[in-house]
């Protein structure tokens, strides 16, 4: 089957970035930018004026695609979509959340953090020692 | 950490009787798992430092270039491939333990152990263009000059490139035109360094939600029998 996505044979896939302005602008420098022939890029710029709807369809988006391997996503942005960010379960692509500028990293809301916190709660222990 | 060393423990209590070859298995992989955990926390606060770094750079470049010169109007809309972009390793594709991620930064997978850190002192710039050029004329010397002068303000003009990745990422600089301040291009760099990090957190997440996986079936296996 045709792949429309501009993947090599060798599984190269792109870098998604949903986050602010300068974090964007700072990433496209490093050359992960993407747009192909129909103007779609592999980034949304997340300002005051996006809607969740807009996050939301495109992290959606950007999770089916099959040529992205990376969901880079600024934790305040991925904090206005936390159920689709904490039910996304595919190895592929892998949602990293990233700090932003204005809203430092909180290990209590990163979804893979989270997910893994129940090892570490009393009750994985008690209900393993009945 | 002590709740995980209590599960271990229990795990070996309960399957002494019946198979001794998982009781290592299962150490092993509660101490994968923590390694993993520890390092995708220590790579965050590092990736965290980089991007601080980075947008402080930014600012910096659109303090002396003005916002306008700055934007995101004047990002490249036109069709283009990413110039950086992923490897996947293809074994068990979809396994999650069997995972890779690597950086192919500006098309050259050989690129990916080029590391920035000379970029505070600008001083590798010309040892990077010199590694890498076997074919071309020479090095660079305006921006290793420019560097050591400490002059932040002054802009400089775009060099003629000396290898590929230098004509790269200078192809993604002319998106914000020809005359661009010495702190973008530091800025550039910030954010190749923080791409780094973000592969190999990429390739940690893996391994913390493999083994995550391997532990939780694991104490399910025990509260069944």
């Amino acid at each position: 089957m045709a792949g429309r996505a501009p993947i090599a044979a060798k599984s190269s896939a792109l870098i998604a970035m949903i986050a602010d302005e300068d974090t964007v602008t700072g990433f496209l420098l490093a050359g992960v930018g993407n747009v192909d022939l129909r103007r779609k890029t592999n980034y949304l710029i997340v300002d005051s004026k996006t809607t969740v709807k807009a996050i939301e369809d495109a992290f959606k988006e950007f999770t089916t695609r099959e040529d992205i391997a990376i969901v880079l996503i600024s934790q305040y942005v991925a904090n206005m979509i936390r159920l689709h960010v904490d039910t996304y379960n595919k190895p592929v692509p892998a949602i990293l959340e990233i700090p932003s500028k204005d809203h430092p990293y909180d290990p209590a809301h990163d979804s893979v953090l989270s997910r893994v916190k129940y090892l570490f709660s009393t009750e994985s222990v008690a209900s393993g020692r009945r | 950490m002590a709740t995980a060393s209590a599960v271990a423990t229990e795990g070996r209590f309960e399957d002494e009787e019946q198979c001794e070859g998982s009781i290592p298995a299962r150490s092993d992989d509660v101490l994968e798992f923590l390694d993993s955990l520890d390092a995708y926390l220590v790579r965050m606060e590092s990736l965290s430092s980089q991007l601080r770094q980075g947008w402080f750079e930014l600012a910096s470049a659109r303090h002396s270039m003005g916002p306008y010169r700055i934007n995101r109007v004047l990002l490249d809309h036109k069709d283009h491939s990413a110039a950086t972009y992923l490897l996947l390793n293809d074994d068990g594709y979809n396994e999650r333990s069997n995972l890779q991620f690597r950086l192919c930064k500006w098309g050259s997978p050989s690129n990916t152990e080029e590391t920035m850190e000379g970029k505070h002192d600008n001083s590798n710039i010309t040892d990077h263009a010199s590694d890498s050029l076997l074919r071309r004329r020479g090095a660079i010397q305006s921006p290793v000059e420019e560097s050591k002068d400490n002059t932040p303000t002054k802009t400089s003009t775009l060099e003629e490139p000396s290898s590929p990745i230098q004509s790269e990422r200078l192809k993604s600089l002319s998106v914000f035109g020809t005359l661009i301040s010495p702190k973008l291009r530091t800025a550039q760099l910030s954010f190749e360094s923080a791409l780094e990090s973000l592969v190999e957190m990429a390739n940690l997440r893996s391994s913390v939600l493999s083994t995550y996986e391997k532990l939780a079936k694991e104490l399910h296996e025990a509260k069944a029998r």
